[in-house]
């Protein structure tokens, strides 16, 4: 006994370390901090919690061909950094992105509720642009002939009119009926579906409701009847060439007038003049993300109301000066801000502003300038990006999985100790407890190991059962030869000791060609960027490593104890079963 | 038991497994690729209600996706296969099946999406891996068995049955792909790389042993020590596949069904891989010792 107190005082601090670290959920010491609220505080991955996994290409930004990294150029970084940003800002939690290789970048989103929106806010084309937006832009309808009535004529409204009703003692203002070429009626009738198509799939979008297409017409080249009409208002008579149109009752519209007034001014051989006054109509500057300094929250100087800061670069700084000059004042006309395809902010220019630096006021909370702001400043990425690989998994899968690996552990851990127990009596015993130990070990280096590849994934726990089964292979070894030396004649004491001696170089080359295959594992997950398989090759190398650490010290200690008690005496509790 | 005087019939017994594989590798459609080599969409649909694959086939019809492959999983879950799917034709196909059965209630459990760039560079690291890895193993044994005499035959032996190996598992997969509908993905050549490490490793305990025999027994037959090592490793030999076996049967039955392909071929590879450090890698040595090859070529 007393000649193993060394390795009893190791053996006991390293089960006590690794019991400690898998006792606490979670570890902190000073800035070394571990540990999570899963099963024993370690880090699960994807398959194991749910969550996302994406990979993506960089592009060039003009080619869209796979970017290519001088040296020394700093856009992956950026580029990490502005995603990082984006999903920070959108309250999704920390991600983990590694840069692949020269130009690509692994986004891990482990536990992630909603990986289609992380999508959306990671974005694809990865573009600001500023656009000139002018609202209630009128443009002919194309295909339509110059004189089109063949008749018009102002009557009562029809019951089922969909237009305009009035109410009380109002007069009622009747309605426009325009009869069409057949052509004509054609044309007309598909501008009209079209229109109301637009109206209904942006209904519910406020921006554009606020400003839908509407359909300008007006008669006799006469000022007094022309006005703007919603092509849902405006019906086609079944089976005829002949539309209705609503007179339009608002006195605000200068053209109150009665049926009889109307016809009057239409006559005899009245022309009606169409023409689509669409919404809002973006045009492109060219002024993007590039050429936008900064932008920041603040607070406006007199009225104290949140404000978004915005600093344009010198190229910015003209194209914005030169619209600024242009559209300053306009109420049709706005600045549409828009990231990835989708509109940001529309603020209209109050006053020219030529220095390039300007706010964008309105009822904002601290919160949204906040965020617009950030938005802003991360909606400049630096490169394209296209998505190459994605893996989704629900966090109730994940459950399921962690769950039945758990099963499987104990399980396929249970039944290798029964069977080591069965075959080799007494050092079978010893063998189940260093695999007990040897099994916390592994787990507590997984548990405070930097870095996500020592993440537990559903390949790690097969790397961790497989290594199960390796490191009983260390203790079977030794254990054979102890049994030859043995069944020579050999006490039980030198028995154990000539059997480890014999056993080492097999265990030495076995587990190195093992490690090799595991640089090997380690290097191709690499390339692919396959963090999770990685994880197999980090999670295989570690046990390998500490199951010869179990064999040679944890087993040969507790044997050599035993053999100096009276249970070294009994020479058949050693020698398996045939 | 004389394990050398048998060498043929070893032989004999690998080429008739090795044939069949081959057969099935080269005619095709071969090994059954999943989208980490060919690139697509998976997912993984569960639903509240009773729902028939051939519903589910009628659907994918209507939608535009007749190639799509189906699979069903447990109840009321499907795996489904497709080509390459963005995020709004992902959700046109939930939307669509969704509107048609408005009663249930559709989980994407899970989603993978592989663009053929990465499945081509998948293909030839694959490839790089599985020559680097017998590269690394033969240069590491020459390096092990140094002192002991034709050091060239053991690691070529090693490599002989580390080829064997692999043959036979990506025969053995080409024939279950066509009667079993399994896929190979990354996760296959992972453990292909693993199961090349375990049958190097068991090759090595065995090699282990004749180094030892040789300058036990300077004056035997090498084939007698090729036997005496066999038999002496062949406890530790079955024992730890059998220790291996029963971790990788508890992970087969208990375990989730995300990895089971993996699963299967390290079930696979442990067999085959003490199989063939056993009748391959050592016999190769003493068929060298006794020149076999050198006999047949003379008898022609």
């Amino acid at each position: 006994m007393r000649r193993h107190y060394k390795q009893l005082i190791l053996i006991g601090i390293i089960i006590l370390l690794s019991g400690l670290t898998l006792g606490f959920q979670k570890i902190k010491v000073g800035n070394f901090e571990r540990g999570s609220d899963t099963i024993l505080g370690l880090s699960l991955g994807l398959e194991l919690q749910g969550g996302s996994h994406l990979v993506y290409q960089a592009l060039d930004p003009d080619t869209k061909d796979p970017f290519v990294a001088d040296d020394n150029s700093k856009e992956m970084d950026s580029l990490k950094k502005s995603i990082e940003r984006r999903i920070a800002a959108a309250g999704l939690g920390e991600p983990i992105i590694q840069i692949i290789g020269d130009n690509r970048l692994l986004i891990q989103m482990p536990g992630v509720k909603d990986p289609e929106r992380a999508k959306s806010i990671i974005g694809e084309t990865a573009q600001l642009e500023f656009k000139h937006r002018k609202l209630n832009v009128a443009q002919n309808i194309v295909g339509l002939s110059d004189n089109i009535a063949t008749n018009i004529y102002a009557a009562e409204s029809p019951e089922d009119d969909a237009g305009v009703t009035t109410t009380g003692d109002e007069q009622k203002p009747g309605s426009l009926y325009i009869e069409l070429t057949p052509e004509d009626a054609e044309v007309f009738s598909n501008v009209l579906s079209r229109m109301v198509d637009d109206f209904s799939k942006f209904a519910g979008q406020q921006t554009i409701l606020q400003n839908p297409s509407t359909i300008e017409m007006s008669i006799q080249g006469n000022s007094a009847l022309k006005y703007n009409i919603f092509a849902i208002q405006i019906i086609r008579k079944e089976n005829s060439n002949e539309f209705i149109f609503p007179l339009p009752p608002d006195p605000m519209n200068q053209t109150n007038y009665s049926i009889e007034e109307t016809n009057n001014i239409i006559g005899e051989n009245g022309k009606v003049y169409f023409s689509e006054v669409i919404g809002s109509l973006d045009e492109d500057i060219g002024l993007t993300g590039d050429d936008l300094a900064t932008s920041y929250p603040g607070t406006h100087a007199n009225s104290q109301q949140p404000i978004v800061n915005l600093v344009f670069k010198e190229r910015g700084t003209a194209i914005f000066a030169e619209l600024t000059q242009r559209i300053a004042g306009s109420p049709t006309d706005q600045i549409a801000i828009i990231l990835d395809d989708k509109e940001l902010l529309s603020p209209v220019v109050q006053s020219e502003i030529l220095s390039g630096t300007t706010i964008i006021e309105g009822n904002f909370t601290l919160q949204e300038v906040k965020d617009i702001s950030l938005l802003l400043e991360s909606g400049r990425l630096p490169l394209p990006i296209e998505l190459l690989r994605e893996r989704n998994v629900d966090a109730i899968l994940g459950a399921d999985s962690l769950q039945k690996s758990l099963i499987a552990g104990i399980i396929g851990l249970g039944l290798v100790i029964l069977f080591m127990v069965l075959y080799y009596r007494i050092p079978g015993l010893i063998a189940g407890v260093a695999l007990v130990i040897y099994t916390s070990i592994v787990l507590s280096i997984l548990k405070i190991s930097p870095g996500n590849l020592t993440t537990l994934n559903l390949s790690g726990v097969a790397a961790l059962i497989l290594s199960i089964g390796m490191a009983v292979d260390a203790n079977i070894l030794i254990f054979e030869r102890m049994k030859e030396e043995l069944s020579q004649g050999r006490t039980v004491l030198s028995s154990i000791n000539i059997g480890f001696n014999r056993a080492w170089p097999a265990i030495r080359d076995g587990n190195v060609s093992t490690l090799i295959t595991c640089g090997v594992l380690f290097w191709f997950s690499q390339q692919l960027g396959e963090t999770i398989l990685q994880g197999f090759a980090v999670t295989l190398a570690i046990g390998v490593a500490i199951s010869m650490f179990s064999a040679i010290v944890v087993s040969c200690t507790f044997l050599r104890i035993l053999a100096n008690t009276s249970f070294g005496k009994k020479s058949f509790l050693y020698i398996p079963t045939k | 038991m004389d394990f050398a005087g048998k060498r043929l019939w070893f032989f004999l017994i690998s080429l008739a497994i090795i044939i069949p594989g081959i057969v099935f590798l080269i005619t095709t459609p071969g090994l059954k690729t999943g989208i980490d080599f060919t690139g697509g969409s998976t997912m993984n649909l569960s639903f509240s209600e009773d729902m028939k694959q051939a519903t589910l086939r009628q659907e994918l019809t209507k939608l535009g996706y007749p190639e799509a492959t189906i699979q069903k999983l447990d109840d009321n879950s499907y795996f489904i296969r497709t080509i390459e799917l963005s995020e709004d034709k992902k959700n046109t196909i939930i939307n669509g099946i969704q509107n048609n059965f408005p009663q249930q209630n559709i989980e994407v459990l899970s989603f993978d999406l592989v663009s053929p760039i990465v499945a081509n560079e998948t293909i030839i690291n694959a490839f790089w891996a599985v020559l680097a890895a017998s590269f690394f193993v033969f240069i590491y044994i020459l390096w092990a068995f140094r002192n002991v005499p034709n050091t060239r035959r053991y690691s070529f032996a090693a490599i002989v049955a580390l080829l064997h190996d692999t043959i036979i598992i990506l025969g053995i997969f080409s024939i279950l792909g066509e009667l079993m509908n399994i896929e190979v993905n990354t996760f296959f050549l992972f453990a292909i790389v693993t199961v090349i490490g375990y049958s190097i490793n068991d090759t090595i305990v065995i090699f282990d042993r004749l180094r030892e025999n040789i300058q036990i027994y300077p004056n035997d037959k090498f084939s007698n020590i090729v036997n005496i090592s066999i038999r002496e490793s062949l406890g530790r030999s079955l024992n730890t596949s059998i220790t291996l076996l029963i971790t990788l049967m508890a992970l087969l039955l208990f375990g989730g069904s995300t990895i089971q392909t993996f699963l299967l071929v390290l079930l696979f590879g442990v067999i085959i891989g003490t199989y063939s450090s056993i009748g391959v890698a050592s016999q190769v040595l003493v068929s060298w010792q006794e020149r076999d090859f050198k006999k047949i070529f003379r008898r022609n």
